[in-house]
C-alpha cells in the first residue's frame, strides 16, 4: 500500500493528474470524470477519504509487471534461452485456466517480457492438460505462472487435488507471483512442493482494516467498511478478508476492498473487474 | 495388446529392512490428505505390535531410493512413533503402465476426485496400451465402464478447454458434466453436418450462455433437452427448420431453448403423459406388501420384464443406471 497524501491536502488538478498518470493503462480507461463520481460517492463530509484512498492505491503497470517477470525468471536456476544450455525439460503453464483470465494474461505477458515471444519457444508454452503427455521428472522444470495469491488456499487444494496427479514424477517445480500475501507464500511452500518466487510481498499491514495498517484511522476504516458493505454486502473486506488497494493493470484482483472494483446498483467501482 | 491388472502386478524381489528415513512416498500416489481417526487407530495398533505387513517399495534408480508402492499409511505412523526401519517387500521398478494402474486403485477409493485429472491419466495409459476399448480400460484400471466413456467424452474436447476444467479457482472452474452433457449434441451427426455449424464456436458460445445464465440455460441437464428436440426434429424429417433454429439459438441470446422444440415434432405431450402414468404405477408398486403378494409369479415375471426394460431405455437415454 503506497503512503497517502496528508489529511486535508488539496483535491485539486495535480492531484487529479497524479492519479490519471498512475491509473493509465487499466483496462477500463480511467478518466477524470470516472474518479470525480467515485469520489462524489463518498460524500461531501468523506472526500478527504477517498482521495486518500486513491493515493494508497499500489497500482501495477505492465513495465512493472514486465520487470518483476524478468526478475522472477532470472532467479530460477538452470535457465537459459538456448535450449543447449538447459538441463532437462522445460515447460511454462498458466496456473489459472480460464480464457481471458489472469493465469492467461500473465503467461502471455511472462513470455514478451522474457523475450520468448518468437515461436521458437511456442512449444515451451503448455496448457496444464499437456502436462501427463510432457512425462516430466525430476531433472525437468515446470513454471506456472499467475499474478497474485491472497490466501494460498486454493494453490494448495489445486496441488492436492490436480496437480501433483498431473505432475506425478515430481519435477522441480515453481509458481511465479507478481504479489503474494507473505503468509500465503509460507503456506503454499510448505503445503505443496512448488517453490513460489514472488516479485513483490505483502504484509498485514497492507490490508486496510488491519491494525497494522496506520495510514487511516479507526473511524476511517468504520466509514470505509460501511461503503464497501454497500458495495458487496457478503465480502465487504474483499476476497478472503484481504482488504487490499491493489490494482493490476489487466485486471483489480477479488482481495481488493469491493469500492474499487464493484459495479452495481449501489456502487460503481473505478477499476470493474470486467469491461 | 493383452493387458490384464494381474499381469500389471509388481512382481515380488525379496523382504528386507530399511531405514525409515531413506523412504520416499509413492509419487504416483495422489492421496496426501488421510483421515486422522484411522490413522490414530493404525498407529497405536503399530506401536503395540509393530508393522506386521510389510511395505511394498521399488527401488528407484533416477531418484536412487526405494519408493514406497503400498502402505503409505504405515510409513507415516512409523515415522510419527520414529521407528527407525520397517520390513519391506522389494519389488521391481514399475512401467509407467504399472504406475498409472497403481494410481487408479487408489481413485477407487476416493468419491471426491475431480474427473479430468482422471481423464488425462486414463489418455496416457490409452497411449502406452494402443488400447481405446472402454471395457479393457474399465478392467484394467478398475473404474466403472461409465467412467471410463465420461473420461473420453472430456478428451474429446480441444485443451483450452479441458483447462477450464483444472482452474484452481472453484468459482470459475468448468464442471467436467457441463462438457459431458454438451457432448451428445455437440457431436450430433446431423448438426455436425449442419453447413454453419463449427464445434469450437457452437462449445464457446454454449459456455457463455450457461456462465451467464443466458437463454434461460440454468442446468448442464438442459443440453438434453436440446438432444431431445433434434432427435425428434430428426425423426420428423424437420432438420433443416432445425438447424436454421439452432442457428439462430447459438447467435441470438434472447432464445430459450424453447426456441428448438419444433411444434409438430414435439413429443413432449406424450413425455407428460408417460410421466403421469409412471407416478401412479410407483405409487400402487409402493404400496404392494411384498409378503401378501408372494405367489404372484405372473405379477413378479411382470415386474422383472419391466425393470429389464426400463434399465434398457435408462441406457439407450445415456443415463446412468447402477448396476
Amino acid at each position: 500500500m503506497k503512503l497517502p497524501k496528508q489529511r486535508g491536502a488539496p483535491i485539486d488538478g495535480a492531484r487529479m493528474r497524479e492519479w490519471l498518470d498512475d491509473f493509465a493503462g487499466y483496462r477500463v480507461n480511467v478518466t477524470e470524470g470516472r474518479i470525480d463520481r467515485w469520489i462524489d460517492q463518498f460524500g461531501t463530509k468523506h472526500r478527504d477519504l477517498s482521495a486518500r484512498v486513491l493515493d494508497s492505491v499500489e497500482f501495477v503497470s505492465r513495465s512493472r509487471v514486465a520487470t518483476a517477470f524478468r526478475q522472477g525468471l532470472r532467479c530460477i536456476p538452470g535457465w537459459h534461452s538456448r535450449a543447449a544450455k538447459r538441463k532437462g525439460k522445460w515447460v511454462f503453464v498458466p496456473f489459472t485456466a480460464s480464457a481471458g483470465e489472469s493465469g492467461d494474461t500473465m503467461c502471455h505477458e511472462f513470455r514478451i517480457a522474457n523475450g520468448m515471444g518468437n515461436r521458437k519457444f511456442d512449444n515451451l508454452f503448455k496448457y496444464k492438460s499437456d502436462l501427463p503427455d510432457e512425462r516430466l521428472g525430476p531433472k525437468d522444470t515446470v513454471i506456472f505462472i499467475d499474478d497474485f495469491a491472497g490466501t494460498g488456499d486454493q494453490a494448495i487444494d489445486h496441488w492436492e487435488r490436480v496437480l501433483s496427479e498431473l505432475l506425478p514424477q515430481q519435477p522441480t517445480t515453481y509458481l511465479v507471483l507478481l504479489m503474494a500475501n507473505v503468509g500465503a507464500r509460507r503456506k503454499i511452500s510448505r503445503n505443496t512442493e512448488m517453490i513460489v518466487l514472488a516479485d513483490t510481498e505483502l504484509r498485514d499491514s497492507d490490508n486496510i482494516f488491519h491494525v497494522g495498517c496506520t495510514h487511516f484511522s479507526i473511524a476511517d476504516k468504520k466509514h470505509l467498511l460501511k461503503l464497501c458493505r454497500r458495495a458487496k454486502q457478503d465480502e465487504p473486506r474483499g476476497y478472503g478478508n484481504s482488504g487490499l488497494l491493489l490494482v493490476f493493470s489487466h485486471r483489480c484482483p477479488n482481495n481488493s476492498i469491493p469500492i474499487l472494483h464493484e459495479s452495481n446498483r449501489r456502487w460503481e467501482g473505478l477499476f470493474r473487474r470486467s469491461a | 495388446m493383452s493387458t490384464s491388472a494381474t499381469t500389471l502386478a509388481p512382481r515380488p524381489v525379496k523382504p528386507k529392512l530399511v531405514r525409515t528415513a531413506s523412504l520416499e512416498a509413492n509419487p504416483y500416489n495422489p492421496r496426501r490428505l488421510f483421515d486422522k481417526e484411522p490413522m490414530d487407530v493404525l498407529r497405536e495398533s503399530i506401536k503395540k505390535v509393530g508393522i506386521l505387513v510389510p511395505l511394498t517399495v521399488y527401488w528407484s534408480k533416477t531418484k536412487g531410493k526405494h519408493v514406497i508402492l503400498d502402505g503409505q499409511r504405515r510409513w507415516i505412523c512409523a515415522q510419527a512413533l520414529r521407528l527407525k526401519e520397517v520390513p519391506v517387500n522389494v519389488v521391481a521398478e514399475p512401467s509407467v503402465v504399472q504406475n498409472i494402474v497403481t494410481m487408479f486403485q487408489i481413485h477407487k477409493l476416493r468419491e471426491d476426485w475431480e474427473l479430468m485429472p482422471t481423464a488425462l491419466t486414463l489418455a496416457i495409459l490409452m497411449k502406452e496400451t494402443k488400447d481405446k476399448n472402454e471395457r479393457r480400460l474399465a478392467e484394467i484400471t478398475g473404474l466403472d465402464i461409465a467412467v471410463v466413456t465420461r473420461c473420453k467424452k472430456l478428451l474429446s474436447y480441444p485443451k483450452n478447454y479441458q483447462d477450464m476444467m483444472l482452474d484452481p479457482d472453484p468459482t470459475k472452474r468448468v464442471k467436467a458434466d457441463f462438457f459431458i452433457e454438451l457432448y451428445a449434441v455437440r457431436n450430433d451427426r446431423a448438426v455436425n453436418q449442419m453447413q454453419w455449424f463449427s464445434k469450437n464456436t457452437f462449445t464457446r458460445r454454449m459456455l457463455e450462455k450457461y456462465r451467464d445464465r443466458k437463454s434461460g440455460l440454468k442446468a448442464v441437464t438442459d443440453f438434453r433437452l436440446m438432444k431431445q428436440f433434434i432427435n425428434n426434429a430428426r425423426k420428423a424429417h424437420k432438420l433443416p427448420e432445425e438447424s436454421k433454429r439452432l442457428r439462430e439459438f447459438v447467435e441470438n441470446d434472447v432464445l430459450t431453448l424453447e426456441h428448438l422444440n419444433i411444434p409438430s415434432a414435439d413429443v413432449s405431450a406424450s413425455a407428460r403423459r408417460l410421466l403421469n402414468s409412471t407416478s401412479k404405477l410407483y405409487s400402487d408398486l409402493e404400496k404392494i406388501d411384498a409378503e401378501e403378494y408372494f405367489g404372484e409369479e405372473e405379477l413378479w415375471k411382470a415386474f422383472e420384464k419391466l425393470r429389464d426394460l426400463i434399465t434398457t431405455k435408462l441406457k439407450e437415454a445415456d443415463r446412468r443406471v447402477k448396476q
